[in-house]
C-alpha cells in the first residue's frame, strides 16, 4: 500500500525530531561547562528563575494550606502535644521563677542573720492573711514545735514586721505592725528620743515620743528601742514620713513608713527569744 | 489542524510550561509531582494526531531541559517518543470515551519515565534503583492521570476546526 503524503510527513517529522534529540544529547555531553549549549541552557535558567521565584512566593500560602491538608491529622496530634508541652513549660517557668524569687529572699534572711549571730531565728513561710479588712495579721508556718513562743519578734532583712500573738503547734498568728492593736518600743535614730510606735490598719505607723517635746523631722530614720523585753533593740522599723504640728491642744502626729513592703511578703525570720510573756508581764508588775 | 488550534495549543503549552516550572513543584505529594507537559502532550496526540502530540512533546520537553538543567534533548526525546507512542496506540481502540486519555496518559508516563531513567542512566548522569524506580514512576502515572480531566476537557473544548471539517460535520449533523 502506497504511503500518503501526511504519513510521509509524520515520518519526516519523526525522524527529525530524534535525530535533533540525538544529536543535542551527544553534544551537550561531550562538551565542557563554557559550550555553546551550556550557554544557552544557563541563559535560559537565568531568564526563568525570576519567574519560578515570583511564583513560589506566590503560590506559597497556598502550598502551605495544601500540606496542612494531608498533615491535618498529624498536625492536630503534634499541636496537642506541643499544647501539652507549651503548658508544662509555662508551669516550669513560673516555678522557677518562685524558686528564683525565694532562693532570693532566702539570702536576705540569711544574710540578716549572719549579721546579727547573737539572735537564734527560726525561718517561716507566710501561709496565710488576715480574711478582713479589720486586722493586719499573718500566718506563718512555725510553731510551738519549733520553738516559736507568745510576742516574739517577726522581721526580714528590711526590719521589723510584727510579732506572735497566739502560737499553735505547727503554725502562728504574727500581728503586724500596721495592725491598729499593735504598740512597739521605738527610738528616733538621730536624736534617740524613744516613743511607742502604733499600728492604724493603714501603710503607714504612729510614733508617739515620751517626750512631747522631742523634734522628730521627716526622714529620721527609727528602729525598734528594746524598751518592753519582747523586742530585740537596734531593728530597723522605718522612716518618719510626715509630722503635723500640734494645734489647739491636740497632739502632734508623726508618720513613720515602715521599710518592710507587707503585701510582697512571702518568709520571714521569728526571733527566738528565752520567755517573751513572761517578760511582759514582769514588766506590766 | 487549523492556525487557530496552533495558535492555541503554542499558548497552552506555554502556560502549561510555566505551571510546570513555578508551581506544581509546590505541590508535590509523596514526593513526586504531575508531568504537565507530557500530560499536553498526549492529549494532544489524541485529539490531534501523533506528530503533533510528538512535536508538543519535544518543544515542551525541551524548555524544560534547558530550565531545569538537565542533560538538553533527554525530556524533549522521552517526551515526543511517549507522545508519539500514546498516539499510536489510539488508533487500536474504537472509543471516544474520556477513559482513552487516561489510560494513554497513564501508559505514555510509565514509559515516558522509564526512557528518561534509562537514557540519564546510560548517560552516566543518575543511578536509580530498580525498585526505587517503581516507587517514582507508579505514583508520577496516577498524580498525571488525575489532571488528565482539565487538560482534556479544556483541548476538546478549543478544537477550532477547518472550514471542510466544520462542513463534513454540519452535513453529517443534518442528514
Amino acid at each position: 500500500m502506497p504511503a500518503t503524503p501526511r504519513s510521509n510527513r509524520n515520518r519526516i517529522i519523526l525522524i527529525v525530531i530524534v535525530i535533533v534529540c540525538v544529536t543535542l544529547v551527544t553534544l551537550y555531553v561531550r562538551e565542557s561547562e563554557t559550550g555553546p549549549l551550556h550557554d544557552i541552557q544557563n541563559f535560559f535558567v537565568d531568564m526563568v528563575s525570576p519567574l519560578s521565584s515570583s511564583f513560589s512566593k506566590i503560590f506559597r500560602p497556598i502550598k502551605d494550606g495544601f500540606v496542612n491538608l494531608f498533615h491535618l491529622p498529624s498536625l492536630s496530634r503534634q499541636k496537642e502535644e506541643l499544647q501539652k508541652e507549651v503548658a508544662s513549660l509555662r508551669r516550669q517557668g513560673v516555678e522557677s521563677k518562685e524558686l528564683e524569687a525565694q532562693v532570693k529572699e532566702l539570702k536576705r534572711l540569711l544574710n540578716w542573720t549572719e549579721q546579727r549571730p547573737e539572735y537564734e531565728t527560726v525561718a517561716a513561710d507566710i501561709v496565710g492573711q488576715s480574711p478582713d479588712n479589720w486586722q493586719r495579721l499573718m500566718i506563718v508556718n512555725k510553731g510551738s514545735s519549733d520553738g516559736v513562743k507568745k510576742y516574739m519578734s517577726v522581721v526580714t532583712e528590711e526590719g521589723l514586721v510584727g510579732r506572735t500573738i497566739a502560737v499553735g503547734s505547727n503554725s502562728s498568728v504574727v500581728q503586724l505592725i500596721t495592725d491598729s492593736r499593735s504598740g512597739i518600743g521605738a527610738r528616733d535614730l538621730r536624736n534617740r528620743e524613744t516613743g511607742i510606735l502604733e499600728g492604724r490598719n493603714e501603710e503607714t505607723l504612729r510614733l508617739v515620743p515620751m517626750n512631747d517635746d522631742a523634734v522628730m523631722q521627716v526622714g529620721d530614720g527609727v528602729e525598734t528601742s528594746g524598751l518592753g523585753l519582747t523586742c530585740p533593740p537596734g531593728i530597723t522599723i522605718g522612716r518618719v514620713y510626715k509630722v503635723t504640728k500640734r494645734e489647739k491642744g491636740m497632739s502632734r502626729l508623726v508618720e513613720v513608713r515602715p521599710f518592710v513592703k507587707f503585701s510582697q511578703l512571702s518568709k520571714v525570720l521569728i526571733i527566738i527569744m528565752p520567755e517573751p510573756e513572761k517578760a511582759i508581764l514582769k514588766e506590766a508588775e | 489542524m487549523s492556525r487557530r488550534r496552533q495558535v492555541f495549543l503554542g499558548c497552552s503549552l506555554l502556560l502549561v510550561f510555566i505551571l510546570q516550572l513555578a508551581v506544581i513543584p509546590q505541590f508535590k505529594i509523596l514526593g513526586v509531582q504531575p508531568d504537565l507537559i507530557l500530560v499536553l502532550a498526549v492529549v494532544v496526540a489524541v485529539q490531534d494526531g501523533p506528530v503533533e502530540g510528538a512535536i508538543i512533546g519535544f518543544i515542551g520537553g525541551m524548555m524544560l531541559d534547558l530550565a531545569s538543567h538537565q542533560v538538553v534533548g533527554v525530556g524533549a526525546f522521552s517526551k515526543a517518543l511517549a507522545a508519539l507512542f500514546a498516539g499510536l496506540l489510539k488508533d487500536f481502540f474504537m472509543t471516544y470515551s474520556i477513559l482513552l486519555p487516561v489510560l494513554l496518559v497513564f501508559l505514555a508516563s510509565i514509559f515516558e519515565l522509564s526512557l528518561h531513567q534509562l537514557a540519564l542512566m546510560m548517560l552516566g548522569q543518575e543511578q536509580l534503583p530498580p525498585f526505587k524506580l517503581v516507587g517514582l514512576v507508579l505514583p508520577a502515572a496516577l498524580f498525571n492521570v488525575l489532571t488528565v480531566f482539565v487538560v482534556y476537557t479544556i483541548l476538546k473544548r478549543f478544537r477550532f476546526p477547518l472550514k471542510e471539517e466544520s462542513m463534513i460535520v454540519t452535513r453529517i449533523g443534518g442528514s
